[in-house]
């Protein structure tokens, strides 16, 4: 059975048609790619799927429960973790802290033990402090545990963002425009990391992403959606050749 | 010295109780012309700043920390402070007398009025904490007033006369030991897995949403508790004037307490201490000015905000507030 099974994904905004009829299956261990042109519908169907919005119509069910109508938080506990396509980190707080919030719902303690300091606090703090530490290490963040995230250099607070959202222990990570604003080098990097993650994570991974090197490079499978609708789906040579895929990126005649 | 430095908290109740021991002597040994240095008057002006404290700081959890703006909390201190007295003074007639009959109602009464401040804390938060963006500063301030002219009509709390005899339970004993466990209660709180999650709903709700952090939950409960600590703060002023009229409770006095909190540091337990502490006594420092002082103490305040915007204590705590950091082990991969 798949992971994620998205059925005919229909999402309105008033009388705006922004996604219709979407359809996607991934299996455990995919990499799979949508892309499209800009106002295509992408970011639409990733706030669809973390539970932003209500779908007007369609099924979404992940790892064999349906997840239509839950909030998103419920959704990120249930294993989809997210990441955004402008960063959005706890830039006040510090590395380590980014990391250590993102296992807030696994920790063992409740309020009174936070109020007054129990033994199961400095069990829990223990524990999360180890594990936050071996997450950073795997990213070579380790070094800036104790900085403010906010001050971290673009590239790093990038991994940071990654790191965070596999501390929750996903089992589905969705990437929006994880190469945006990076040179073509970083993308190289990038598109290591991604292999590495699914390896590493035991990861299914679904991105959104404008740099066709690093789509074609990394994903495989994608699927190109134009104005709320799918158009092209398939292995990246097919994609690349495809006239339709042109024609919505580059307009007819080209 | 090491024991200190691990252990912050025994660390801070040992300072505090070393300033309660000065502040005592200062107002028992004759030191000037045969008078103590700080007569009953100064000793009441003392309390009032450790009760300042407690809602500034509570003020801070929900302002400074979780970044929800807040503007009725004096609303919460009424509650508490006409539930304790109605329990004390009306019902069960209390008095100091018998400080050992006394001082478990006097205790009873404050908490009582703690869970009803905290019971229209949740009443208030729950709905508008759902929402995003500048409905709470509307609401809470609506449940302040709402709050005040309810107890001005009612004349079972006293009505427009106000409420009077309230035994004098607030010493300055009373209001160390409450203002400590007070703010170590809510410094341990915001040293948690909680605590890092306010901060992360202050920094990007929807981030926070997305990292599995049940964002609504959370905000209201450091709204409820909040309320709480400003309700038996109210509780613990009531019986220090023995006097209370709706009208202390006013939004202006909701105004002093953000004025304390963003002067001395939203983002600062520490600042939420200072900025209490330095304005409650500065009228009294600038009382020889005469009515220059009106002058004086709003200068002061513009020119805190000009030079330092982020309160004078900024995102900097005091080190006996931290908690000390565990050591790594050092593990190269």
């Amino acid at each position: 059975m798949a992971l994620l099974d998205v059925q005919h994904l229909t999402q309105f905004f008033g009388g705006l048609r922004a996604v219709s009829d979407f359809n996607i299956q991934l299996e455990h261990g995919e990499i799979v790619g949508l892309i499209g042109p800009n106002g295509a519908g992408k970011t639409t169907v990733f706030n669809v799927m973390t539970g932003v919005y209500t779908p007007t119509k369609g099924t979404i069910v992940f790892d064999g429960q349906n997840i239509v109508g839950r909030k998103t938080y419920q959704i990120t506990q249930a294993g989809i973790a997210r990441t955004f396509q402008t960063i959005r980190l706890f830039s006040k707080s510090s590395v380590i802290d980014n990391i250590k919030i993102a296992y807030h719902f696994r920790m063992s303690y409740g309020n009174i033990d936070a109020f007054l300091h129990t033994r199961k606090y400095w069990e829990g703090e223990q524990l999360v402090d180890d594990y936050a530490i071996d997450l950073l290490r795997l990213f070579h963040l380790e070094g800036h545990a104790e900085d403010v995230s906010g001050s971290l250099p673009y590239g790093a607070q990038r991994r940071l963002e990654i790191a965070r959202a596999l501390a929750t222990k996903p089992k589905l990570l969705i990437l929006d425009e994880p190469a945006a604003g990076m040179n073509p080098a970083e993308a190289d990097e990038l598109m290591e990391m991604i292999h590495w993650l699914r390896e590493k994570f035991d990861l299914t991974i679904l991105l959104i992403e404008h740099q066709m090197r690093v789509v074609m490079g990394v994903c495989e499978r994608i699927k190109v959606m134009d104005f709320g609708e799918t158009i092209c789906e398939g292995v990246p040579e097919y994609i690349r050749n495809d006239p339709r895929v042109c024609e919505a990126y580059l307009g007819k005649g080209a | 010295m090491t024991f200190l430095r691990t252990h912050r908290t025994m660390a801070t109740v040992i300072a505090s109780v070393l300033a309660y021991v000065v502040i005592k002597l200062l107002s028992i040994l004759p030191l000037v012309n045969g008078e103590p240095l700080l007569n009953a008057y100064y000793i009441q002006l003392i309390i009032l700043v450790g009760i300042n404290i407690v809602m500034t700081v509570s003020l801070g959890m929900v302002n400074g920390f979780t970044g929800q703006f807040s503007i009725g909390h004096a609303g919460f201190m009424a509650v508490g402070a006409y539930t304790s007295a109605m329990i004390t003074t009306v019902w069960l007639h209390t008095s100091t007398a018998n400080p050992w009959v006394g001082y478990p109602v006097f205790i009873v009464a404050i908490l009582a009025g703690g869970l009803l401040a905290a019971a229209a804390g949740y009443l208030v938060g729950a709905p508008s904490l759902r929402l995003k963006g500048d409905y709470l500063a509307i609401v809470t301030l609506s449940a302040n007033e709402l709050i005040r002219t309810v107890i001005r009509v009612t004349d079972a709390l006293g009505g427009p006369r106000g409420l009077g005899g309230i035994p004098k339970f607030t010493t300055l004993e009373v209001v160390f030991v409450f203002a400590i466990v007070s703010v170590v209660l809510m410094r341990n709180y915001l040293f948690s897995s909680h605590g890092r999650s306010m901060k992360a709903i202050r920094d990007s709700e929807i981030a926070a949403e997305s990292t599995g952090i049940n964002t609504t939950r959370q905000k209201v409960f450091v709204f409820v508790f909040s309320a709480f600590f400003a309700g038996v703060s109210g509780g613990v002023f009531a019986h220090l004037l023995q006097f209370i009229h709706p009208d202390n409770f006013s939004f202006v006095k909701s105004l002093e307490y953000l004025i304390y909190l963003y002067v001395g540091g939203s983002t600062s337990i520490s600042g939420a201490i200072v900025g209490p502490a330095i304005f409650t006594l500065l009228p009294e420092l600038l009382r020889g000015l005469e009515s220059w002082r009106m002058v004086i103490y709003p200068l002061i305040l513009i020119l805190t905000m000009i030079f330092r915007t982020e309160g004078i204590m900024g995102l900097k705590e005091f080190s006996f507030i931290l908690i000390p950091q565990r050591q790594r082990k050092e593990v190269s991969v």
